[in-house]
């Protein structure tokens, strides 16, 4: 496995990383990436059976493609600097970081991979990293966070440390998140990377998910975390493109192969230039609707 | 997934909310005897928040363990409950364990690698982990040819060691060819347990064809006859003799050739007579079980329970009728440390 | 390595395994107990025993309860339950794994 920058992710599947059941079985549900949980889902017993587990199942279990993160031991944990070279050795495509408040501390950590890259022999720069943001601070600082290293792949927030932080809890209409959900997006899109809304873990109010969900894709979030793989599909459905913005889509494609035949720098349509941040969201566009099958190897568009 | 939690029971609404989710699964003993014991308990909760199953840990033995089973893969929620007691254990470095639960529940247990010790028809006793009762048996001292010999036993807590125990073992020593004595390994009596080792050692001495060892975790220990050490109902004390008998019955005996048990009466302990009767019960035609009189001074009956009494009362001169020297000396030495004991609440009319 | 205590990893819940070490003479003795013992208790068995001795154990008794794991579920807590025994837990030797 070998890290990706781009990439879709629409769905970030949360595994704990000491049950062989959920792990070997985590592949299945047809998440973009999954997030193997050495930290809050293992009890302070077993996180060394669990990087164990998790090291033996990355090196052995098919995940179906799905991106393999892992959400690693804080660096204020005992666990840390063996969980990073267990990651690193193991060949993971993303590490994660919890409780990510400064560029200092991904810049630690990525120094910390290189050298566990180079004790075991690793290519340099194979893994990615993402910052899960858990606080106050981590949301002030998400802009040098999200630039501290050419390998970051994106952040996180994570709204029940980070409401807890800000002294109240999660609402069903989030507007506590509110102020978090934009500045980590603002720093995400601003240094290129990627951004995660957080869980939602009330399985039972599937309106609530889908309300949630909704407002996040439409701020423009790439992905969201999820806890249950039943959450996958209703992601997949918020984020699907609409037939419309598919038509458009293609007709951008189409005419970047008119141009590239033509041999022309400038690709335009409907007589208008097309700029670079068109040309990006219409591969979205095609990349997400082929994973969800609504348009075929030709480009045809077979959703309903 | 369903999520375990530390339950704290010292918190009156969690400990409803236990106690009503037991009832609801047909569990309804919460006396004291039962729930003072317990060490760390553990609930099941689901996803929407509610109480789907508990569990417990008392000493080494695994206690009230219940799931509802409205659950979407049958026997997963037993399952972690069962494995999540143990990690407990495993981190108090417990690695063997215990459970009594109903006969009906037995091949439960069994499925999660716990081996089954005795079954009444209505109870089971099964054990988990290492070292095992065939460890256990494994280290047991032997003599040559032992399955062809006369081989008997003797299981005695000595609080303390005294003439009637002493009388007993020679008894049983003139009429066989090996005799193991089994001192209660269980550490709840004013005498501590290597205390009570030690004085019967040092007062066997002179029988060449006894051997002195612990009854371990399987002859009238906490864990398999906890009603020896806490008053309980006679319903209780019943399932609890006869699995302590069925366990020397079909383990003990056999694999170190126990032929005969031998039994002192007990005038004044409830709890041992109906031992006693059960022992009779269950072993006997397969193993003789030989009932001795208690042995007397001047009339006057010797009993461990008599000795306590006295040390009690401070009654130093009457002890040295009932005991013998190697004892007396023990009392001799630490009496004041004995007495203290007593004072700090020890209780001394038990066994 | 010697073992210096008795060593346990893995739960008994389902595709798990639970496995207990502790000082042997013998060899790598395996007690396993397992539902699919007669398919596939051999093949448990060695890798089991194969985990440890790579590990540099040859002389254990384990106890296995099986409920269902695959090679690498068993490979993994086999080598965190002699890891626990030897109490070397600090020093995780993955190269045992790979």
């Amino acid at each position: 496995m070998t890290y990706v920058k781009n990439r879709l992710r629409r769905t970030m599947m949360f595994v704990p990383g000491n049950n062989p059941a959920m792990v070997k079985d985590a592949g299945i549900y047809g998440a973009d990436s999954i997030m193997l949980d050495l930290e809050d889902a293992v009890s302070l017993t077993e996180k060394d059976a669990a990087r164990m587990l998790v090291f033996k199942a990355i090196k052995t279990v098919d995940f179906g493609g799905a991106e393999i993160v892992v959400r690693i031991n804080g660096q204020d944990t005992p666990f840390y600097d063996q969980d990073v070279k267990a990651m690193v050795r193991a060949g993971v495509d993303v590490i994660r970081l919890p409780k990510t408040e400064s560029a200092a501390m991904i810049k630690k950590l990525v120094a910390d991979m290189e050298k566990a890259e180079e004790e075991y022999g690793i290519q340099k720069d194979s893994i990615g990293v993402m910052a899960a943001i858990e606080s106050a601070k981590g949301v002030l600082n998400a802009p040098e966070i999200a630039t501290a290293t050419p390998l970051m792949m994106g952040l996180a927030v994570s709204g029940e440390d980070y409401t807890a932080d800000m002294h109240t809890h999660r609402y069903p209409d989030g507007r506590e998140l509110e102020f978090a959900r934009n500045m980590v997006l603002q720093a995400a899109r601003a240094a290129d990377v990627y951004a995660f809304d957080t869980v939602f873990s009330n399985m039972n109010d599937t309106e609530g998910f889908y309300r949630e969900t909704k407002y996040i894709y439409e701020l423009g979030y790439d992905g969201k975390s999820l806890v249950n793989p039943r959450q996958i599909p209703m992601v997949n459905k918020v984020f699907n493109p609409t037939k419309e913005e598919i038509e458009n889509a293609l007709s951008v494609q189409n005419a970047i192969q008119e141009a590239k035949a033509k041999g022309s720098g400038v690709i335009s349509m409907n007589g208008k230039m097309v700029d670079k941040p068109v040309v990006e969201k219409a591969n979205r566009v095609i990349e997400t609707a082929k994973a969800s099958n609504l348009i075929d190897e030709e480009g045809n568009y077979i959703g309903e | 997934m369903d999520k375990t939690i530390e339950l704290n029971l010292n918190f009156p609404d969690t400990k409803t909310r236990w106690e009503n989710f037991l009832i609801n699964q047909g569990i309804t003993d919460f006396s004291s005897r039962e729930v003072d014991v317990l060490d760390h308990s553990i609930g099941l909760i689901d996803e929407d928040g509610h109480l789907v199953g508990t569990g417990s840990i008392a000493g080494k033995v695994l206690k009230y363990i219940a799931v509802s089973n409205d659950e979407a893969v049958h026997g997963a929620r037993f399952n972690q409950i069962v494995s999540a007691l143990q990690e407990y254990l495993f981190g108090q470095k417990i690695y063997h364990s215990f459970v009594f639960t109903k006969a009906k529940y037995s091949s439960s247990f069994a499925h999660l690698g716990f081996n089954e010790l005795a079954h009444t028809d209505t109870a089971a006793f099964l054990e988990s982990g290492t070292p095992s009762i065939q460890d256990f048996l494994a280290k047991m001292p032997r003599i040559k040819n032992q399955n062809q010999k006369e081989v008997a036993a003797i299981v005695m807590n000595a609080n303390p060691f005294t003439l009637g125990h002493q009388k007993l073992v020679q008894l049983a020593s003139s009429e066989n060819d090996l005799v193991y004595v089994f001192v209660v390994a269980t550490d709840a009596s004013l005498f501590k347990t290597s205390e009570r080792m030690d004085l019967v050692k040092k007062g066997t001495a002179n029988f060449n064809n006894v051997v002195v060892v612990s009854g371990g975790d399987y002859l009238v220990s906490r864990s398999t006859f906890p009603a020896y050490f806490l008053k309980s109902p006679d319903e209780l004390i019943t399932t609890q003799t006869a699995i302590d008998a069925l366990i020397f019955k079909n383990i003990i005996a056999p694999e170190l050739t126990i032929k005969k048990r031998y039994l002192g009466t007990e005038p004044f302990s409830r709890t041992t007579n109906f031992y006693n009767q059960s022992l009779q019960k269950i072993l006997s035609p397969t193993i003789e079980v030989k009932i001795v009189q208690r042995f007397r001074d001047n009339e006057k009956i010797i009993t461990a329970t008599n000795v306590r009494q006295l040390i009690k009362n401070s009654d130093l001169k009457d002890i040295s009728t009932l005991v013998p020297p190697t004892t007396m000396n023990f009392i001799n030495d630490n009496y004041q440390i004995l007495q203290e004991r007593i004072k700090k609440g020890m209780n001394i009319d038990g066994n | 390595m010697e073992i210096k205590t008795v060593g346990v990893a893995g739960t008994l819940e389902s595709s798990d395994i639970q496995i207990m070490i502790s000082a042997g003479q013998n060899g790598i003795e395996v007690d396993l107990d397992s539902e699919v013992a007669k398919s596939y208790g051999d093949q448990i068995k060695k890798v089991i025993t194969e985990t440890l001795n790579k590990f540099g154990i040859t002389n254990a008794k384990v106890k296995a309860t099986d409920k269902g794991a695959l090679d690498c579920v068993i490979a993994a807590r086999t080598l965190a339950a002699a890891q626990r025994a030897t109490e070397t837990t600090d020093q995780p030797r993955l190269e045992v794994l790979q």
